[in-house]
């Protein structure tokens, strides 16, 4: 996969931070000079090459997916998931505000906007850590031959960043970082609704009331359901769902033609539908159920 | 930045002169008046520039404000330049009104008025920022100093900042 997007022909790098205050999560930019855009710079840099060491071909970003810490991933652009990094990457003469580092404590995440010389855009994201957390601690620096501590307020960059939007997609280095910057916890249960209905088109013969109900509550069923989304369910064959959920211990029955989940297999059905229940039997006489936290399809 | 929008003001009274304060306190004044705005104007076009502070801005639309140059000519400057000096009284209406006028100029963001930015051949347009459902797009208008004659909608401009809603070309 490719950046869309030239790091050595940057013409302009802007800065900016996420904040938490009164009127929820807000995103200001800040004047920086020179300097500070070189290390922004150096930043990308160094994302893309740690994205690049870990794979060419990045698989998708999945809500249900249970992602390492560090673990190359993307997502389209246009993705709903992605809606909040979408905003911001396309938002245009974003609020400058000198006063957006007054108080520290509020800031969530940092970012650099920058345009290269044919125009196009490349927003990076970092969720604030190190940002802030160098206010709690107390540093000293070296005067003639004697240490001193640091009177004023330092604000630390990181070495990369979680993340790395251009025009067509998301490149996420840290999924953890993407889910707390694109608030989406909060945008998978929005979504939860909507994703159900989506899947009731592909599935008329499911009753889909109960885990509706079950997915409102529950973040893990929501992320399913965002998850199985972006699958293929339309030509899911219903002799072949009930005997799967059969094979892996998911309760339903059918009632006036519709497979009804029972009560406490919510998660288990959608764990069918999102490949992640399965049996073997390589024992002969002794199949075994499994659930995958994480799975990736075999393509060939 | 807005007393160097001002100080042709204070070539005109230099060259008028005042009968209650001796020449050399008055011209000295005045001299102050002009130089050290225009000199703080320089410094920060000149820290904006070795800052890099650049940044894109995106055109919805730009309009080209060359007459607010007559507004600020005929509203501000011929009053103030017409008005009596020759006695206390007056003297200090005509500062009091020099102190609303910087006021306003101030807070409705007029200060990008300045003859020097004229005389160097820069136009001032307002740009207004292209329509759209984002949150996070910023919906005001800002002010950018530049030498081009027109802004077509929809183009990406690098400008340095000068404030906040003050910008300005210099490579076109």
């Amino acid at each position: 996969m490719k950046l869309n997007f030239d790091v050595q022909q940057a013409r302009t790098v802007e800065f900016g931070v996420g904040r938490d205050d009164k009127r929820g999560q807000t995103f200001q930019l800040l004047p920086v000079d020179g300097d500070v855009q070189g290390a922004l710079r150096e930043m990308v840099e160094a994302t893309w090459a740690a994205m690049q060491e870990d794979t060419d071909s990045p698989p998708k970003y999945e809500a249900s997916e249970k992602h390492a810490s560090s673990e190359y991933l993307h997502m389209a652009l246009a993705d709903e998931l992605a809606m909040r990094m979408r905003e911001l990457h396309q938002a245009n003469n974003m609020a400058v505000d000198s006063a957006a580092l007054s108080d520290p404590a509020q800031i969530f995440c940092y970012f650099a906007r920058m345009t290269d010389r044919k125009g196009r855009r490349l927003t990076a994201l970092r969720r604030a850590s190190q940002f802030k957390g160098i206010l709690k601690g107390r540093l000293i620096h070296l005067v003639s031959d004697a240490l001193k501590l640091v009177e004023d307020q330092v604000f630390k960059l990181d070495t990369d960043f979680d993340l790395l939007i251009d025009s067509e997609a998301v490149h996420i280095l840290r999924p953890s970082g993407f889910e707390f910057a694109g608030n989406l916890q909060e945008a998978i249960l929005q979504a939860a609704p909507k994703n159900i209905k989506t899947i009731e088109k592909d599935l008329p013969f499911v009753d889909f009331a109960a885990i509706g109900d079950y997915a409102a509550k529950h973040p893990r069923a929501a992320r399913y359901l965002a998850s199985i989304c972006g699958q293929e369910t339309k030509s899911i064959d219903k002799g072949a769902l009930r005997k799967l959920c059969k094979q892996t211990g998911v309760e339903a029955q059918v009632v006036n033609g519709k497979i009804t989940i029972a009560d406490g297999h919510e998660m288990g059905f959608l764990e069918v539908l999102d490949r992640r229940r399965y049996e073997l039997e390589l024992v002969k006489g002794s199949p075994e159920r499994f659930r995958a936290a994480s799975r990736r399809k075999i393509e060939n | 930045m807005v007393l160097s929008s001002i100080s042709p003001l204070f070539i005109l009274w230099a060259i008028r002169g005042n009968d209650l304060i001796p020449d050399r306190y008055f011209l000295t004044f005045c001299t102050l008046m002009v130089v050290v705005p225009n000199a703080f104007l320089w410094l920060r076009v000149r820290t904006t520039k070795k800052l890099q502070e650049r940044r894109e801005i995106s055109v919805g639309q730009a309009d080209d404000h060359r007459e607010h140059l007559l507004v600020y000519l005929f509203a501000m400057l011929l009053p103030l330049y017409a008005a009596n000096l020759n006695t206390w009284r007056e003297l200090g209406a005509a500062l009091a009104a020099f102190g609303f006028i910087v006021f306003l100029f101030w807070h409705l963001n007029l200060h990008y008025m300045n003859l020097v930015f004229a005389a160097a051949g820069y136009r001032v347009f307002t740009i207004y920022p292209p329509a759209d459902n984002n949150p996070l797009s910023v919906k005001a208008s800002v002010v950018l100093i530049t030498r081009r004659v027109t802004i077509v909608t929809g183009e990406q401009l690098t400008v340095y900042r000068l404030s906040d809603t003050v910008y300005l070309e210099i490579d076109t």
